[in-house]
């Protein structure tokens, strides 16, 4: 799926006109945040009836605040910062997991609020791939369905898909191990099985968060191996507080308390 | 034509989904098919408990080969001891004798259900029976050991003062809970002072009023209940019970005794059995409680198991939402496991009611002497098992899209 694309605005002056000349020839970002805050709300909201018995607001909670950050295609970008700094959500918001409450969020250019929780569903499935700590492979299939299930929803003929899965598979030093559930791989055969997984699309973003805060060192830094391997042309987006994760990246984004402190390449 | 086949491909993925997550969590859909099993048990067993009611009390009035009941008033349970009926009809003799005369009627046999005392010992301990009165040898008594009453000379034409046969008829119920066989002697009488002074001895066993009331019961000439619990003033009778001739219409003879006595009702036996249902409307509201709790229970049971088995595996399908797998595989996939353990569910609770009725119709029938007390028919099973499959199908496809609706990073 091509993203719809949004009306981008009208240069409001002779300098950023200028600016977007220069520009012209720069393939745009993957994805971008623009001045994006979350909240969130703790709790349910107490309703028209709960108001009238006098119960509270809940509690609001700001993850993150004014946050502004392009993702460009081949770069690895780590997300820094201690728990609760914010990675998390700006890694949701890049993946369309989740919209922001103020800013906007554009992937190639299509501002994600533009489209409905189905178009959103689906531009993840076709651009985005989604490594997670915890892996979330479906223990019932093997590694190979387990690689293969997005292609079901791109309507690719089953022959494709084990085709295609058996070589991503074998791309992350799984080929022999295909036919093995997940409870019969390792945490680090495990994590291979999702990148490959979240590479089966071949998407134009790949996000991970905390991808090896379930390994050991020496499985993480094979997992590490792979996603330098697989950045290519494609663009990697950390989120870590593990120093040898973040090594791999060209750019560390640094946050603190949802307000992004650093935007440095490494 | 691509589109078809691009659905019939997902709906493949989807039942390979399905098959993967019941094979895999093996005790998971052992456990949640046990669960549906039980739940389709209970209710096929409380609706055949219902079923049971209806169709033994219809069964022991057609066994009393009798044609006709009449009754004066209610024929409702006594609430006192051991019950009995409401004795409403007075002068049952008499009335018996009217309509004895009738043309179309072969006999009329007042019958009377009493409460007793009934003791081993003079003075040891009593425990309360229905005492049963029939007239003459009580020809209408099944005796399936020993022998028959031999008469009811003590009526001797309404003076009561003919000699006493003291001859009881027990069923097993009795002789079990007093320790008594034929040849014993045993006291009984409708006040522990007249069962002290009256002195019967045990001829023989008959199953027929144990099986018509379901409570332990003993027979005896109907002049001596009447005599034991003084009641040879009024001489009372449960019913009155007729035989037509053979060949006689019996909806003709009804017909004529209704016009004939019109201060008495007078029933076939499915008419008699309704109208003692209708007295009993605590007894009907029970088990009709029980039959929709069967269904309630049925129900929320197989919808909190299967709720249960799709949200274990929400994290799962919140990961693959998260990666743009589409609701509708998911929810496709939860419904298949949805479908297969009610129906698998299902069939185990079908495959198991045979054999529990059998175990609670045995167990009925040794402690209240009713055969048949639980029975079941196609279309209980059938309802159970659809209720299985449909319960447990919308349960999954709520579950699933539930978990499909919620946002992943809740789950993840």
């Amino acid at each position: 799926m091509t993203p719809p694309s949004s009306a981008a605005p009208a240069p409001s002056d002779d300098g950023a006109a200028t600016d977007a000349r220069e520009h012209a020839t720069d393939p745009p970002p993957v994805v971008r945040a623009t001045d994006v805050t979350k909240i969130y709300t703790r709790g349910s909201d107490p309703g028209r009836i709960g108001r009238l018995l006098g119960r509270p607001d809940a509690p609001k909670v700001r993850a993150l605040e004014s946050a502004s950050v392009a993702i460009e295609p081949g770069e690895i970008v780590g997300l820094a910062g201690p728990s609760g700094s914010g990675k998390s959500t700006l890694l949701h918001l890049l993946a369309g997991l989740e919209l922001p409450t103020e800013g906007t969020v554009t992937f190639q250019e299509t501002d994600l609020e533009s489209l409905s929780t189905r178009q959103r569903t689906r531009l993840r499935l076709e651009h985005v791939g989604i490594v997670f700590q915890h892996f979330h492979l479906l223990e019932s299939l093997s590694a190979r369905a387990n690689v293969a299930l997005p292609l079901v929803e791109l309507g690719v003929r089953k022959r494709d898909r084990r085709e295609r899965a058996e070589r991503l598979l074998e791309r992350v030093g799984l080929g022999d191990r295909t036919g093995h559930r997940p409870g019969e791989l390792s945490g680090g055969e495990q994590q291979r099985v999702a990148i490959a997984r979240a590479l089966v699309t071949d998407p134009t973003l790949v996000i991970a968060d905390e991808p090896t805060g379930e390994l050991d060192t020496e499985t993480g830094r094979r997992v590490l191996d792979e996603f330098e391997r697989i950045a290519d042309d494609r663009a990697v987006v950390l989120a870590s507080h593990d120093r040898p994760t973040l090594e791999i990246a060209d750019r560390i984004v640094r946050l603190t308390d949802g307000t992004i402190r650093g935007d440095d390449e490494t | 034509m691509g589109g078809l086949r691009a659905a019939l491909g997902r709906l493949r993925v989807a039942g390979g989904i399905t098959v993967g997550q019941l094979r895999h969590h093996r005790l998971r859909l052992g456990l949640a098919i046990i669960g549906v099993g039980l739940a389709v048990l209970a209710m096929t067993l409380l609706a055949g408990v219902g079923m049971g009611v209806l169709e033994t009390g219809e069964q022991q009035f057609e066994a009393a080969d009798r044609d006709l009941w009449v009754t004066a008033g209610e024929t409702r349970l006594t609430p006192a001891g051991g019950g009995g009926f409401e004795n409403s009809l007075t002068d049952s003799r008499s009335v018996a004798a009217e309509m004895e005369g009738q043309d179309g009627v072969a006999n009329a046999v007042p019958l009377a259900f009493e409460t007793v005392y009934v003791g081993t010992d003079s003075d040891g301990d009593f425990q309360t029976f229905i005492g049963t009165g029939v007239p003459g040898t009580g020809s209408i008594v099944q005796v399936s050991e020993g022998e028959r009453l031999s008469g009811d000379p003590h009526y001797a034409e309404g003076s009561y003062d003919g000699e006493r046969t003291n001859e009881v008829l027990i069923d097993e119920e009795t002789a079990r809970a007093l320790d008594i066989e034929i040849g014993d002697t045993i006291h009984a009488g409708g006040s522990l002072a007249a069962a002290r002074n009256n002195e019967f001895t045990v001829v023989g066993v008959s199953p027929t009023f144990e099986r018509m009331l379901g409570a332990p019961t003993v027979v005896m000439p109907l002049s001596e209940l009447h005599q034991a619990t003084g009641t040879t003033q009024t001489e009372p009778a449960t019913f009155i019970t007729i035989t037509v001739e053979d060949g006689a219409d019996t909806d003709a003879v009804q017909t004529a005794l209704s016009e004939s006595h019109p201060e008495y009702e007078i029933r076939s036996n499915q008419e008699q059995l309704e109208a003692v249902l209708e007295e009993q409307i605590l007894v009907l509201a029970a088990g009709g409680a029980l039959i929709v709790l069967a269904l309630v229970a049925g129900v929320a049971l197989t919808h909190t198991l299967l709720t249960l088995v799709i949200f274990q595996q929400r994290a799962a399908f919140a990961a693959l939402s998260a990666q743009g797998i589409s609701s509708s595989l998911l929810v496709a996939s939860v419904v298949g496991q949805g479908l297969a353990i009610g129906l698998i569910g299902g069939l185990v609770g079908l495959v198991l009611t045979p054999p529990a009725v059998e175990l609670l119709n045995r167990i009925a029938a040794a402690v209240v002497g009713f055969d048949g007390l639980v029975q079941t028919a196609p279309e209980i099973l059938a309802a159970a098992l659809a209720v299985a499959i449909v319960i447990g199908t919308i349960a999954a496809a709520l579950a699933g899209w539930r978990v499909s609706r919620t946002p992943p990073l809740e789950h993840l």
